[in-house]
């Protein structure tokens, strides 16, 4: 494996950690109230 | 009651123009439609097919598309953050500076003058006219984000502003190129590596105009006119991210069989089948935000327009990725089918989510009833017979012209010549015609229904109509 390979490489695993970082603090039940009341408030009045 | 202090004028003039430049985008549709069945309507040197094609897609995405994305971002953002826009003054020079813009592009385009580049048709003196005004609309809608009221971030921002930063990114690579003189410049990159950018951004300005901004309308859009929130904010979140995360790879399925590298295709074509995860999961947000409100589908027309969108976005991002599968590629690519699938997109998701905004924001805005429901009911259904009946003839015209292609003698010679595929298209190209016409006449209802509601004279506000309802 060359140099670039392993980069390409490299990215795409820290893009996909980023990502599985994302939805598990996304979808952490400490955070579920929080992480849904913007649906709620996008619906008061303008 | 609308807050005095944001900027209502500004959306008001952006809907506008955008109704005259999809009117004009629509027209020249016609048209060229037409020059296809009859070359004797091709007019030269300046009303030729060459010429007005690349009109109708520029008035279509950047007229229509854009000015649309420009009256519902400085609506939304306004609302979303409860804070005023950042500068009017801003805002008012991008509504001159979009116009400027888009009549450049006609003249120049009608003059003959084009990249020939697909969707980036424009020349460099032009390109720059477009970076100041993307540059002068992300900085009025990113400052007014920062300096929110409102803690949480919906979701229609997230797709805000993914499509400011991706056009932006998009538009600036693609656009490298060598001005050799006032009109005339060639692209910075050669040959295939050429094809492979423009693709990448081919491909991804779907994704940053035709889909980010009508899913932040979307989701922005259902629920006001519902009155009920969406099923899972999370799941929007998630959704967003994965797209994000998977659009940018997939440009190359435009260029299977190329002289790109086999195993750029490959990462193109299985990325584009995992879109469908992240596509999908706003498609039943989007539905299960309908639960208990199926009703709606009958009594609020804004609801009908954005629930066929959506299920319009579904059907296309099954049939997207079907169509990056080499295999099925090598049959339907260069045929007809490819301009259905397009006109599914633009007239079945981005139009029919855009006509519910734009019903919703003029309602809104001037705080009266529409002029009236029965005409949008009308207009939506002449839209929607009016795409079906331009994208399945076109899909089945794909198929026969792909299978004629194909088919081969005992002896290994082609059994028919390229002429006897042309004229098998015929009736499928009237059908198209014939579709555009009808949608057409749909469009001209729905400026007319628009232009009513806002010069009727004082009537009492109400917020029933306001959201749609009959
Ligand atoms: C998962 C989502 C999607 C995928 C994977 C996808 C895939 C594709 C592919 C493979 C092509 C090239 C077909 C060919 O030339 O052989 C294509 C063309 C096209 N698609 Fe999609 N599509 C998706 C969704 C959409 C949506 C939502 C729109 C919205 C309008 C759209 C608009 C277009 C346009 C404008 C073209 C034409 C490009 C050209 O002029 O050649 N697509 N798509």
């Amino acid at each position: 494996m060359d140099w670039a390979s392993i980069l390409y490489l490299g990215i795409t695993f820290g893009l996909f950690v980023i990502f599985a970082l994302i939805v598990v603090r996304t979808y952490s039940r400490k955070r579920k109230d929080e992480n849904e009341v913007a649906k709620f408030r996008m619906l008061d009045d303008d | 009651m609308e807050n005095p202090s944001y900027n209502t004028d500004i959306v008001r003039s952006f809907v506008t123009w955008s109704l005259v430049w999809g009117l004009v985008a629509v027209l020249v549709g016609v048209i060229v439609s037409f020059q296809m069945i009859n070359p004797d309507l091709n007019f030269g040197p300046y009303l030729t097919f060459g010429r007005l094609r690349p009109i109708h897609t520029n008035a279509g995405i950047y007229g229509w598309g854009v000015g649309t994305i420009f009256a519902t971002f400085l609506y939304m953002v306004q609302r979303l953050c409860k804070q005023p826009l950042w500068s009017d003054k801003l805002a008012k020079f991008q509504l001159w500076f979009f116009n400027a813009t888009i009549i450049a592009s006609a003249v120049t385009l009608l003059l003959g003058y084009t990249t020939s580049k697909e969707y980036h048709e424009m020349e460099w003196p032009i390109d720059i006219m477009v970076v100041i005004l993307w540059v002068v609309f992300a900085v009025n809608i990113i400052m007014t984000i920062i300096n929110r009221k409102e803690e949480q971030m919906y979701i229609s921002l997230w797709y805000m502003m993914a499509a400011l930063i991706g056009v932006a990114i998009l538009y600036l690579v693609n656009a490298a190129a060598v001005p050799a003189s006032l009109f005339k410049s060639y692209s910075a990159y050669a040959g295939t590596n050429d094809a492979n950018v423009h693709w990448w951004f081919g491909h991804n300005a779907v994704a940053m105009a035709l889909t980010a901004p009508p899913l932040a309308m979307f989701y922005y859009f259902l629920p006001k006119s519902t009155g009920v929130p969406i099923y899972s904010h999370r799941l929007s979140i998630i959704a967003f991210w994965s797209l994000i995360f998977m659009y940018l790879w997939t440009g190359a399925h435009h260029l299977l069989w190329t002289p790109v590298p086999d195993w750029v295709q490959t990462l193109a074509m299985a990325f584009s089948i995992m879109l469908i995860a992240p596509s999908w999961g706003s498609v039943i947000n989007g539905y299960l935000s309908m639960n208990g409100q199926w009703h709606q589908m009958k009594e609020n027309y804004l609801v009908k327009f954005l629930i066929l969108g959506i299920t319009f976005y579904g059907l296309q991002t099954l049939q997207g990725p079907m169509q990056s599968i080499r295999s099925f590629s090598a049959f339907i690519h260069y045929t007809d089918w490819v301009p259905a699938h397009i006109h599914m997109g633009t007239m079945g998701w981005v139009s029919m989510i855009s006509y519910a905004c734009i019903y919703y924001l003029v309602t809104r805005i001037s705080g009266r009833d529409l002029y009236s429901v029965p005409l949008a009911n009308l207009h939506f259904w002449l839209a929607l017979v009016g795409q079906l009946l331009w994208t399945v003839p076109l899909w089945v015209a794909g198929v026969l012209q792909a299978g004629m292609w194909n088919a081969m003698n005992e002896d290994g010679s082609l059994t028919y010549t390229f002429m006897e595929t042309m004229v098998e298209m015929y009736p499928f190209w009237w059908a198209r015609g014939i579709a555009g016409v009808i949608f057409m006449i749909g469009v001209l209802i729905f400026i007319y229904n628009i232009y009513m509601t806002v010069r009727k004279k004082e009537s009492a506000p109400s917020t029933a109509t306001a959201e749609g309802r009959a």
